[in-house]
């Protein structure tokens, strides 16, 4: 087990949501809730239970929309898949994250001394 | 945008929740299935599979909780099942709940009630269209009559009235009625019963177009009613029309004996219309006021055009502008005033500084609102410390159950309660408790009120205010419940918040640490300073009422009755008056029970007499610096019968008639001011400011100083003259005031200890003489004694009642409280007895504890009750408003309810059995 693990940001979890949905097409709970933890190589400390309220927030903003269907191995299972305004949020919200943490980045670098 | 769709989904969630819920649970389901699937695949057991996938979700119930949050609108949801939860655990716990209505009840009820007060004398409009387009012409507090000048105008003659009225075209309508009310005797034509006296009010023929009323029988007047020469008619009030006539329709329409001429009563205003103005006296009839010099012959105001003696009001028409019609009204006034011939050197001088300001006149003209005003603000701050004392109580219980439930509210969060959803629910209590009080506030308030208005105004039946809560006064009583219970909810709730779930596990809510928190001490401490204060002020109210009743007032007041009459409004002539007063004096001396009879122009305390300055035939006495004295008239027996003490000389008697000297008795404070160090038997004086009438009375006689406007005011030296003297003067005025004053107004009775029921025998008495003299108001004078000290009385007595009030809150507070500490101290109490404490020490250890409380309280109220007394010093009679014996009295009082309240619990204490107590852990 890694030693070190990160509290999800509030929001973050929302666009990890989004992106794992278009990169990975439609996907059920336990699926997104697998793939984040993998991304993230498990360094996220989630209770998967979280992610449930996070998939509604982000249907009753219409940005992915629900729909039963059936797994490879043949179990019924509700599938998520992303909307086309949630598909123009990810690209907002990309660009808003990478903006953000690009500059948290130059805060954090270790010789961080302003030339002037 | 966001946000409809979100609110929307979630309305659309609260009808299908079943549906959803299953449609949930399945997910869930199948979430853990997956996840235990694959833990399987890793080679995990079937138990330890589904335990590790169970681990990885978290909370399920969280979950689910969390997702129906997001889903619908949960609040109202959540408010049903907290309040199903509370109202359950309120039932089991009685005495609290209970406790806690109460209390809020008490400062509800107290302020709803001084609010209903409050609102219905200060803020109500009159029942008529559209109050609020009315304005009062003027601002002033002008009353009665007033001749010349006024600088700031209040009151009008009929000429001014009219010239502005037809100046004024931003009015849409401008009305007048008189500032004192007339009694009129009214007869029906037909029958033969004795005449009854009815309050008159003489009103413009606008007045009730202006007003904006309908009716409910026959017809109003109209301004075509109100013309010289036109068919005399009078509207009748629909209280007097039920009252005194059965609501008969056959009398409207019908002709009536006003003052022994006939009148038409064309209508019945409509029922609750009471007037232009608050009283306990409305208006019976309204009368135009072109028949004014009708009903009063000898002395008409209507065709005198510098005399005022009227209020005028309008209906602002459309584009209204105060400011510019303010301006416009000042321009008129100024350019009536030129107009006038007769106007003095001096007020023609100041014409450019005569003015009118308007005022709003949708709550009508305002001399009872004045009159209250200063009393009504007191009690609304003392109702409001009540209150305050009422909150600490109730913040302090609601920490007492939040600390005796923390264990259970550690287990909740510990079991994953969310932190608001536990702070929620300790605020919905608290809320719940309050608006519960709020509703037994306000039915308390409604009898509360019911008694102020008895208290404030005496007879209460006239008046057209009733003590049902108003829709303001419910508003009112619900949101101050409602601030209450959330100001007061969310200290305890916060703390409930805070509590570490841990310690729930750890058992530490068995700790022994000591009593009552710091926050419930603050409590009582705060609650013990308001006592004080609130007990001091009604302890000097109370002195300073005390005071006023036994001054001495140079009469007697028990066994006396005062009957009111009018003989010029029955059609006396002034030669007939001597005769009369003769009759009245002898037959009212047959009726059983009546010791001996005066009569008079006025009684004591009761709108007294003339005012006049005087002149001495005595050059020294003549120099005085002012000779402003007071004067009325008095029959033979008058002083005996009032049992005013002759000090010198010989009272009024009945050798002093029109044609004997002329003669006078005076006071002692006349005698003293005048003749300071003489004898002032002999002495010749006169009316002031006219030549050759300094020696026209000749002094008689002296009697004592006797208080004849009310207990507190000063009032001027003054002199006494028989009833039928009268001076011929040259100047009209005089004259007219001379003939004036000839009328008696009282009749006053000296009766036995124990007599029947006098009016119908006094009434039938004066109707023998003549079926016109009717009695206008009959009463004891205790009782017209006890009536001008109606509104001291009515502070004094409602500040007692609230500072007992707040009394009775922070004794229980302090109960509640260490009552609270020793169940928390129980073995604490118990170890201190095992190890030898004997019962006497546990009992003191608690009562000094109460008692801390209560003088660290009382320090604090000190300075306060001083600056207490300072603000109300104006309201007080003889009374220091610093008085030491009063703080110390109350201070006492606070520490005897203290003791009271810390020995209950503490004997409770001292029988703890040490071996319970211990093995309790």
């Amino acid at each position: 087990m890694p030693d070190k693990k990160v509290d999800i940001l509030q929001g973050t979890l929302d666009l990890m949501v989004l992106k794992t949905l278009e990169s990975m097409g439609p996907l059920h709970g336990y699926r997104i809730a697998r793939r984040i933890e993998q991304v993230s190589a498990d360094t996220l400390s989630m209770n998967q239970g979280t992610l449930y309220p996070a998939l509604l927030r982000l249907q009753q903003r219409g940005w992915i929309k629900p729909a039963w269907g059936v797994t490879e191995t043949g179990r019924r299972a509700k599938f998520y898949s992303l909307t086309r305004a949630g598909r123009k949020q990810v690209e907002e919200q990309t660009a808003n994250w990478e903006r953000i943490a690009a500059t948290m980045a130059r805060f954090l670098a270790p010789d961080n001394t302003p030339s002037r | 945008m966001d946000w409809i769709r979100i609110l929307l989904s979630r309305c659309a969630a609260l009808f299908r929740e079943r549906e959803l819920d299953d449609d949930l649970d399945e997910e869930l389901r199948t979430h853990i299935e997956f996840a235990a699937e694959e833990n399987r695949e890793r080679g995990m057991s079937e138990g330890e599979a589904k335990i590790a996938a169970m681990r990885s979700f978290g909370g399920i119930t969280q979950t689910r909780e969390n997702y129906r949050m997001q889903r619908g609108l949960s609040f109202f949801e959540v408010l049903l099942v907290d309040l199903r939860i509370i109202v359950r655990q309120l039932l089991k716990s009685p005495g609290f709940a209970m406790a806690a209505v109460f209390t809020v009840a008490l400062g509800v009820g107290a302020n709803a009630a001084i609010f209903g007060l409050f609102h219905a004398v200060l803020l109500q409009s009159l029942p008529v269209t559209n109050p609020e387009q009315i304005y009062r012409v003027g601002a002033s507090g002008n009353c009665c009559t007033w001749n010349g000048s006024m600088g700031d105008w209040g009151i009008y003659s009929y000429s001014l009235y009219t010239y502005l009225r037809d100046h004024t075209p931003e009015f849409e309508e401008m009305a007048a009625f008189s500032t004192i009310n007339s009694s009129l005797s009214v007869r029906q034509v037909e029958r033969t019963d004795a005449p009854r006296a009815l309050n008159g009010e003489f009103v413009s023929g606008n007045y009730f177009e202006m007003f904006g009323l309908g009716t409910s029988e026959g017809r109003l007047f109209h301004s075509a009613d109100d013309r010289p020469g036109a068919a005399p008619v009078v509207v009748m009030s629909d209280r007097a029309w039920r009252e005194y006539y059965a609501a008969n329709p056959s009398i409207v329409g019908s002709t009536i004996m006003v003052n022994g001429l006939p009148f038409t009563l064309a209508g019945i205003a409509p029922r609750g219309f009471f007037g232009d103005r608050l009283t306990n006296t409305p208006p019976e009839l309204w009368v135009p006021l072109n028949q004014e010099p009708l009903l009063h012959p000898l002395d008409s105001l209507l065709h005198l055009s510098n005399t005022h003696w009227l209020y005028a009001m309008g209906r602002a028409g459309a584009g209204f502008q105060p400011a510019a019609a303010q301006a416009h009204l000042t321009t008129e006034v100024q350019q009536w005033l030129r107009g006038q011939a007769d106007l003095s050197q001096n007020d023609r001088a100041n014409i450019s500084r005569e003015q009118v300001r308007l005022s709003p006149g949708g709550a009508g003209i305002s001399g009872l609102r004045d009159y209250y005003q200063k009393a009504l603000y007191l009690l609304a701050a003392i109702a409001a410390v009540v209150l305050l004392i009422a909150c600490a109580n109730l913040a302090n219980l609601l920490l007492v159950r939040e600390t005796a439930r923390r264990h259970q509210t550690m287990v909740q969060m510990a079991l994953g309660a969310p932190r608001n959803r536990v702070l929620r629910a300790v605020l919905t209590e608290s809320i719940l408790l309050a608006v519960a009080g709020g509703i037994a506030g306000l039915g308390l308030a409604y009898f509360a009120n019911h008694a102020i208005l008895v208290l404030a105004f005496g007879n209460t039946k006239n008046l057209p205010l009733t003590g049902a809560p108003t829709l303001p006064v419910i508003g009112f009583a619900f949101a101050i419940s409602l601030i209450t219970g959330i100001l007061f909810g969310i200290i305890p709730s916060w703390l409930s918040s805070r509590s570490d779930p841990s310690d729930a596990l750890r058992g530490t809510h068995r700790a022994i640490h000591g009593g009552a928190s710091f926050a419930q001490k603050s409590l009582i401490v705060f609650q013990t300073t308001l006592s004080l204060v609130l007990l001091t002020l009604g302890g000097l109210l109370t002195h300073s009422l005390s005071t006023l009743e036994s001054q001495p007032l140079g009469f007697e007041s028990n066994n006396r009755v005062i009957v009111g009459f009018d003989p010029q409004d029955a059609g006396y002539k002034p030669e007939q008056l001597s005769t009369l007063y003769q009759d009245i004096q002898s037959r009212m001396k047959q009726v059983p029970g009546v010791v001996s009879v005066g009569i008079s122009s006025y009684a004591p305390q009761d709108s007294c007499c003339w005012n006049s300055g005087v002149d001495f035939q005595d050059a020294q006495a003549n120099s005085s610096s002012s000779k402003m004295t007071s004067w009325l008239r008095v029959s033979p027996d008058y002083f005996q019968t009032m049992g005013v003490p002759l000090l010198q000389g010989r009272a009024i008697g009945a050798q002093d008639t029109p044609t004997s000297s002329r003669v006078a008795v005076v006071d002692e404070a006349f005698a003293h001011k005048f003749f300071p160090g003489r004898d002032p038997i002999g002495q010749h004086f006169g009316m002031g400011g006219i030549a050759g009438h300094a020696e026209d009375y000749e002094i008689v006689g002296m009697v004592e100083n006797t208080r004849y406007v009310n207990v507190t005011s000063s009032q001027n030296p003054m002199f006494f003259l028989p009833m039928t003297q009268s001076v011929h003067f040259q100047v009209p005025s005089y004259n007219r005031t001379d003939i004036n004053s000839l009328y008696a107004g009282r009749i006053e009775l000296r009766v036995a200890n124990s007599h029947e029921d006098l009016e119908p025998l006094v009434r039938s008495a004066l109707a023998s003489i003549s079926p016109n003299l009717t009695v206008l108001s009959m009463i004891s004078l205790k009782d017209q004694v006890a009536l001008t000290l109606n509104q001291p009385r009515l502070i004094t007595q409602l500040t007692t009642c609230f500072s007992v009030l707040a009394l009775i809150l922070a004794s229980l507070g302090l109960y509640g409280v260490t009552a609270y500490s020793i169940v928390r101290r129980t073995e604490e109490i118990g170890i201190r007895m095992a190890l030898g404490a004997r019962r006497s020490g546990v009992i003191s250890m608690v009562l000094a504890g109460a008692l801390r409380l209560t003088i660290l309280g009382l320090a604090f109220g000190l300075p306060l009750s001083l600056l207490g007394g300072r603000l109300i010093a104006s309201q007080l009679y003889k009374t220091n408003p610093y008085s030491l014996a009063i703080l110390l009295g109350a201070g006492l009082l606070l520490l005897l309810s203290a003791l009271l309240a810390g020995l209950i619990p503490a004997r409770k204490a001292s029988s703890v059995d040490p071996m319970r107590a211990l093995r309790s852990e």
